[in-house]
């Protein structure tokens, strides 16, 4: 080419010029760990996993997901999803809706058959599990993929534990439930229902077990002593609420009484409305912001027509009908007794009140302890005895499907070290991405896409279910609403800003390295992250 | 075709027929209307191939044309006033590179005080800058220097500014012959650029030049312009035997023969001058005017040719050289060097001052009769000016001077307390 005088020239270069030599402080790509992740009872990788679905790549983000959970579908329906309560991204418009994704990943699984690998290598061990609710399906799942031999023993009909007998069909249909536990057998877990292990040590040395895992859960009703007409009737909610799973459903009358402010009560009320009852009512001691159930199912209770009775306790249940007492709250918020009466009219009255553990398999079990009702474990989830391992609700914990899916995944961790005479040591903890690292500035305005809701007729009638998914376009969208906090996305800022052309792209997904022959760590790149992957170091004088 | 249209609408349709292939502008008055249709063409995808870019600034439409023309494609560009101010340090490097950039300046006044109106100061100020500059008289000629300045531009390898009055040419309504799209194409061929870029050939465009080289850059600029002499004339011709009209060239001359005093102007006001010296010719008053084309580069021997006979030379002008005088009279005094002649420089229309056929009489023969000031500033009211002057000499808290003129004038703004 012909080039112009002293217009176009050569190529020169400056990069004989290391500038990297200048540097008092070097930056530093990081992990951080996302509060969502931090806040996931199940260990699960959220950020990590949203960040396959944002690509569409929702296989990949199934089977990032599925390596702490299991059961998806499930948890995209039943987790009270305390990540979104940490979600960064609620300080900005509104928390990701991660359960929602995770929900749409689930079923997308189920759609399209996506089934679990099985192990690479058996170890010939055999490990026994006890109890197939989550917990001991998660132990399972785990201790399978770990390439242990396990065996369920299950004393119910049939597997889901409380997410069968507890949980009601409008919140959890059970045909997710079967697929997710269908996959888990598949891939050679063996369950034996029906079985109730009367006395885990004889069990454990006749089938040749190396180490137990007990999931049993807590399904025993706490009574309170009522008086009682000889004719009054008294049900509890967890028996109710198994008996929906049965041929019979329970007979509760037109009007029906709950006592008790937990989850359990709202979801025992609520089926009360379905199975017909005129009036649903339930009687609690304490305020509505005192009720240990999570306001958003009371909410959804009261769309429903459930009535709720404040500070109020049962005094007497006689024929028909119900004396209560009104209660009120003193300075320290306690409820103490006024001495003014009422009468309720009701069919029926619903204890739930909480549950405690059958603890009767470890009857000779020598080196247990227990506290209030459950065994006590370490933190390796491992009982007194060496080789029997604990979790779900019959260890202390907040009995929630999502800890006792985490409880499993841990045991089985602790189980697999315990089996090859190591220990397992967690990672330790990442700094946490706190809103504070972000530069929120980057990120694009978009709202929540909320999931819809059952019209309230079918609601007040019907078992179906009330919350629905999202799609394949906003569950897209709403895995792009995550921020990546702490996790560098590649959105390009660092390269882009980088005034020394000093930050290396590596491609896509490979991120970038910096340059330090040239970096002169003026700290651009740290400032302008969107995500608060990026941090300044001193360089060692 | 013969259309009826807004001086702005006729220059986008001519810049469409040229098949830009970049657009990128800022809007700034009077020069909107002209982007504001090109946007519209684009969009509605009359104009083939062809990117509109929406910049941040005019140092970004600059910048944005730099670039597009650098790699090959031609660029068009528009501005005015602040505007073409703003994106000055990138309009010289324009010019540097020799990038074809076609640009057109809606010829407005410069502040402060703010003026949105007509003169030539915003394109005067660039005279230096390298780029070719070419004067509309007409909404008809203001179209064709377009489609010109494209094969000029392209040509030279230099970029070429269409300057035009900002609102008497951009805003006016009158005739326009708009040419179709088969007589711009067999005028102005596709663009070939002198070099282009290539990924598998890196090379360094404008970088730093040291003592050794500099001055012949300068030089070889200078040179190219002295080509753009012989250049623009053969292009004009051009136009005119496909277009079968005479547009553009280096000078215009009207009545020049004979002509004791000789009128040089520049752009919109050369109609008013021509009325003006109609009435005088009829009057028997021997009188002429040339106007200039080409303002850079300069026609120096054109205008020493087309001068020979004057006695007298009156440079009306629309600019001010504040500390000397005239611009456009100054390169004049230097086309005439070493001449006897008179030579009155006349400052007219400064921030859209209406230029009257019976100030131009009166200028005209007190020139004829020598009795003009070698400097003239037409239509001052010196009442106004005696009393600033004073004002300031007295108080020395003497306030702004615009809003006090305005006060003097009686118009009090809503905003002049």
């Amino acid at each position: 080419m012909n080039k112009p005088f002293a217009i176009t020239l050569n190529v020169g270069s400056s990069l004989a010029n290391k500038t990297g030599s200048w540097r008092s402080f070097r930056p530093a790509y990081v992990n951080r760990l996302p509060p969502c992740n931090n806040a996931c009872p199940a260990g699960e990788d959220t950020q990590g996993w949203l960040f396959h679905a944002e690509s569409g790549d929702y296989e990949a983000a199934w089977r990032h997901l599925t390596e702490a959970n299991p059961m998806p579908a499930v948890m995209g329906r039943v987790c009270y999803h305390p990540c979104e309560g940490a979600c960064n991204r609620g300080q900005l418009d509104s928390a990701v809706g991660i359960n929602s994704v995770e929900r749409f990943l689930g079923d997308e699984a189920i759609k399209q058959g996506w089934k679990f690998a099985a192990p690479a290598a058996e170890t010939g061990k055999r490990i026994l599990v006890v109890g197939a609710g989550p917990s001991g399906l998660s132990a399972a799942y785990q201790l399978r993929r770990m390439g242990h031999q396990v065996v369920i023993f299950e004393a119910g009909p049939l597997a889901g534990g409380m997410m069968r007998f507890g949980i009601p069909k409008y919140r959890l249909p059970r045909e997710v439930l079967d697929a997710e536990v269908q996959r888990i057998l598949d891939m050679g877990v063996e369950m034996r229902l029906n079985t109730k292990v009367e006395d885990l040590l004889k069990t454990m040395k006749e089938e040749k077990f190396d180490a137990a895992f007990l999931a049993v859960g807590a399904h025993i009703a706490k009574r309170t002593a009522i008086p009682a007409a000889e004719s009054a009737k008294i049900l509890d909610a967890v028996s109710v609420l198994r008996s929906m799973e049965g041929e019979d459903k329970p007979m509760l009358g037109r009007r029906v009484v709950v006592y008790g402010g937990g989850n359990t009560a709202i979801d025992v009320a609520r089926t009360a409305k379905r199975l017909g009852a005129e009036e649903a009512i339930i009687v609690y001691r304490r305020t509505r912001d005192k009720m240990p159930a999570h306001d958003f199912e009371v909410e959804e209770a009261l769309q429903e027509g459930v009535m709720m009775r404040w500070l109020s306790t049962i005094k007497q249940v006689g024929e028909g009908a119900i004396q209560v007492e009104k209660m009120e709250l003193d300075e320290n918020g306690k409820p103490v007794p006024t001495g003014e009466f009422d009468t309720l009219e009701a069919d029926s009255v619903i204890l739930a009140l909480g549950q405690d553990v059958d603890l009767g398999l470890l009857n000779g079990v020598p080196d247990l302890s227990f506290e209030d009702g459950v065994v006590k474990v370490g933190e390796n989830m491992m009982t007194g005895y060496p080789g029997i391992f604990a979790g779900g609700d019959m260890v202390p914990s907040d009995r929630t499907v999502t800890v006792g899916v985490g409880h499993g995944k841990l045991a089985a961790r602790h189980i697999n070290a315990w089996l090859a005479g190591t220990t397992y040591v967690k990672p330790p903890k990442k700094e946490l991405a706190t809103f504070e690292k972000l530069n929120t500035w980057y990120y694009t305005d978009a709202d929540k896409t909320v999931r819809p809701m059952l019209d309230i007729i079918r609601r007040q009638s019907t078992f179906d279910e009330v919350q629905g998914g999202l799609n394949e376009d906003n569950a897209l969208f709403e895995a792009r609403r995550c921020l990546s906090c702490g996790n560098c996305f590649e959105c390009d800022n660092c390269y882009g800003v980088c005034p020394d052309n000093a930050v290396i792209k590596l491609g896509p997904g490979k991120k970038f390295e910096f340059n330090y022959d040239y970096c002169k760590g003026c700290g651009v790149c740290v400032e302008e992250c969107p995500c608060g992957a990026i941090k300044m170091e001193a360089e060692a004088s | 075709m013969l259309k009826q249209c807004e001086g702005s609408h006729a220059v986008a349709e001519a810049v469409a027929l040229s098949r830009p292939e970049v657009i990128c502008a800022y809007p700034i008055s009077p020069q909107t209307h002209i982007v504001e249709g090109l946007g519209e063409m684009v969009k509605a995808g009359e104009i083939k191939d062809c990117e509109y870019i929406n910049v941040e600034s005019e140092f970004a439409a600059m910048s944005v044309a730099i670039g597009s023309s650098a790699a090959g494609a031609r660029t068009y560009t528009a501005t005015a006033s602040q505007g073409l101010l703003f994106m000055v340090e990138a309009v010289y490097n324009a010019s540097g590179l020799g990038l074809p950039i076609v640009m057109t300046v809606a010829n407005r006044a410069i502040g402060a005080p703010i003026n949105i109106w007509n003169d030539h100061s915003d394109s005067m100020s660039q005279r230096d800058c390298g780029w070719i500059q070419i004067f509309a008289e007409t909404n008809q000629e203001a179209a064709d220097l377009h489609i010109q300045a494209f094969k000029l531009a392209e040509e030279l390898s230099l970029p070429v500014m269409v300057c035009m009055d900002g609102f008497i040419l951009t805003h006016a309504y009158e005739r326009v012959d708009i040419p179709t799209q088969e007589q711009v194409d067999k005028f102005l061929p596709p663009y070939s650029p002198r070099q282009i870029l290539d990924p598998a050939a890196p090379v360094s465009i404008g970088a730093m030049v040291g003592p050794e080289a500099f001055s012949e850059v300068r030089y070889l600029a200078h040179a190219k312009q002295m080509q753009a002499l012989e250049l623009i004339p053969k292009i004009s011709k051009e136009f005119e035997e496909i277009f079968g009209r005479n547009s553009g060239g280096l000078v215009r001359p009207y009545m020049l023969e004979d002509a004791e005093t000789v009128v040089i102007a520049l752009g919109s006001v050369l109609g008013t001058i021509k009325d003006t010296i109609d009435e005088m010719r009829a009057d028997g008053i021997s009188i002429g005017v040339l106007g200039i084309n080409s303002f850079r580069p300069f026609p120096v021997s054109a205008i020493r040719r087309a001068l020979s006979h004057a006695k007298r030379i009156v440079v009306l002008e629309k600019s001010l050289a504040v500390g000397i005088g005239g611009i456009v009279a100054t390169d004049v005094r230097m086309a005439l060097d070493g001449l006897d002649k008179r030579i009155y420089t006349v400052v007219a229309g400064l921030g859209g001052r209406n230029i009257t056929r019976s100030s131009l009489h009166r200028v005209f023969r007190m020139a004829m009769h020598d009795q003009l000031e070698a400097l003239h500033f037409l239509d001052l009211d010196w009442n106004i000016v005696n009393k600033e002057v004073d004002r300031e000499r007295t108080t020395r808290r003497s306030g702004p001077i615009a809003e006090n003129i305005l006060r003097d004038l009686g118009q009090t703004k809503s905003n002049v307390g």
